[in-house]
């Protein structure tokens, strides 16, 4: 019996851990995790835990209803650029964030500010989400 | 990157009216099998070859949700003309027709074939009616978006509230904002140039889904201040800072165009259209990193064309870039060397993009105004391209036609795509 390194992601997200893989010849985390590094193409990856802390670079929103129609009880939503503390780039739903022109431009004019991992449940799936801290 | 070591020419190209085959009239009723075979038809009259002549042939498509079948290679055989031929299905969402076009350039310049027939085809707004193989029925923007975020990340991109309005315009739009010192005001009025420019060029084009321009469409809604309108409910905050006037506006339609070689081109009567070099480049999300403004995909494959063809910034006379994010198409335009770091909306402001100005971009209106037929939109920036280099683009026609023009299309989600055309032998 294998298991999926999407199951293995998600099943880690719903425990409150966020999983990446990382290459041990260059060093390179991949996330979200997959097969190979994402940098030098190597399958020999290595399972490491992101803290889910970084800073949130700049945020947008959604309009409802949604592509996914899975969000369509969560839209319109914020949506943000992220750089995690261990240099990893990520884009997800920012909670505690209003989706409204005056709260987003307030959120540019800070600047990049602290975030940290807010796991949600979608529709029965674990979610990476983040909230401003 | 190699180079071609023989030379690829473009002899003819050809596409549909964009637009909805519900309702656009030189469309509606139309077939998607007669929709791929008006523009096959047309790019090999343009190329003035008989089907006949024809060795190969490559037909794409990104959502094929819409169309209710595959092996596009086999169903549209008959009706383009290509029966017993050799034919494949290729797939590269907004890039397929120009990225097909390099793998038949690199077919014809191995030797193995002299002139390869290259199509796109999609609908996005109408699918198959029940039983009824000629009936056709609005399908919501629902399950456009849905089905054509096929394209995207289906691991952890989709199924974690991916959204393409944030992720390629609002979210690109502030790092502009940050890395250029803009306020939302400026970037509102900037933006508005941009599409008033794109809108220009649509109404001067009659493939274009938008035949009104910006001024005209806010008159008819009451204003004559157009930042009034501009900033009106009428024109929303879509992902913010972007409004829904920076967007695409989607379509259905076909484009097609016919490569060959030297010895093809030198028989042709018109002005063949050198291929000279591409550069392609695939990444998947995040597309951006730390400048939020640029995709290493599109670093990589402006780099390569540039190489492929032996080409400087300071040689292209005309440029289009993929612009179903307005920012987007103004980054990459930036990126490419075209319009100096940061003043792309200044030089939008200017008149400087129109296609009388001296950096004129996109002269078919782009993908808001021209529209965005997913697969088939790519043919349809060569062909304006290749109309531009040609002289014939009718009222938004060059002054001085130029000689190189270089046109960039992003495929979702993500491949780069940068070809380099030259006019002449």
């Amino acid at each position: 019996m294998t298991t999926s390194v999407i199951k293995r992601y998600y099943d880690g997200l719903a425990e409150g851990t966020i999983q990446a893989t990382k290459c041990p010849t260059c060093d390179t985390v991949t996330f979200p995790p997959t097969t190979a590094c994402e940098k030098c193409g190597s399958f020999e990856v290595e399972w490491v835990e992101l803290s889910g802390k970084g800073a949130l670079e700049y945020v947008s929103h959604g309009a409802a209803p949604p592509p996914n129609p899975a969000f369509n009880d969560l839209a319109p939503y914020s949506y943000g650029h992220v750089r995690l503390d261990e240099g990893v780039y990520v884009q997800g739903i920012v909670t505690n964030v209003e989706p409204t022109p005056t709260a987003l431009e307030e959120l540019f004019q800070r600047g990049p500010v602290p975030v940290e991992a807010d796991i949600i449940d979608v529709g029965g799936l674990p979610v990476l989400a983040f909230k401003v801290v | 990157m190699g180079k071609l070591t023989r030379p690829v020419y473009l002899l003819g190209a050809g596409c549909t009216k964009f637009g909805n085959l519900l309702e656009t009239p030189e469309i509606k009723g139309l077939s998607i099998y007669e929709l791929a075979a008006q523009a096959a038809r047309r790019a090999l009259e343009d190329a003035k070859t008989d089907p006949r002549e024809i060795d190969a042939f490559i037909i794409g498509n990104h959502m094929p949700q819409s169309l209710n079948m595959g092996s596009l290679y086999s169903q549209f055989t008959k009706w383009i003309g290509m029966e017993h031929k050799a034919g494949v299905q290729v797939a590269a969402a907004c890039s397929t027709t120009n990225a097909a076009a390099t793998m038949a350039a690199s077919q014809i310049a191995a030797g193995v074939y002299r002139k390869v027939l290259v199509v796109g085809v999609e609908a996005t707004q109408n699918n198959p009616k029940g039983p009824f193989p000629y009936g056709r029925e609005p399908i919501t923007s629902e399950n456009m978006w849905m089905w054509t975020d096929y394209g995207v990340n289906q691991a952890y991109g989709v199924p974690q509230g991916y959204d393409i309005f944030p992720v390629y315009n609002g979210l690109m739009a502030l790092a502009y904002r940050r890395k250029y010192g803009l306020t939302q005001e400026e970037f509102d009025r900037g933006m508005m140039e941009l599409c008033r420019t794109k809108r220009l060029h649509g109404s001067l084009t009659p493939n274009a889904i938008l035949q009104e321009t910006l001024e005209e469409e806010a008159k008819r809604l009451g204003f004559t201040d157009l930042y009034e309108f501009w900033t009106s409910p009428h024109n929303p905050y879509i992902a913010y800072p972007t409004r829904l006037r920076s967007l695409v506006t989607a379509a259905d339609g076909a484009s097609a165009m016919v490569l060959s070689d030297a010895d093809g081109a030198r028989e042709y009567d018109g002005m063949p259209i050198e291929l000279l070099g591409w550069g392609i480049s695939v990444g998947d999300l995040p597309w951006y990193q730390e400048d939020g403004t640029t995709f290493p995909a599109d670093v990589i494959a402006f780099r390569e064309a540039y190489e492929m063809a032996d080409i400087r910034p300071e040689q292209i006379g005309y440029l289009h870039t993929h612009d179903c994010s307005h920012i987007s198409g103004l980054t990459n335009a930036e990126l490419s060397g075209y319009l100096p770091e940061g003043k792309g909306l200044m030089y939008a402001a200017e008149g400087r993009l129109r296609f009388d100005g001296d950096r004129p971009m996109s002269t078919h209106g782009g993908r808001h105004a021209f529209g965005h037929a997913w697969a088939a939109s790519a043919g349809a920036d060569t062909l304006e391209a290749m109309d531009q280099i040609r002289g014939r683009a009718g009222k938004k026609q060059i002054p001085t036609p130029p000689q190189i023009a270089v046109v960039h299309t992003h495929g979702y989600a993500m491949i780069s795509t940068v070809l380099v055309l030259r006019g002449g032998m």
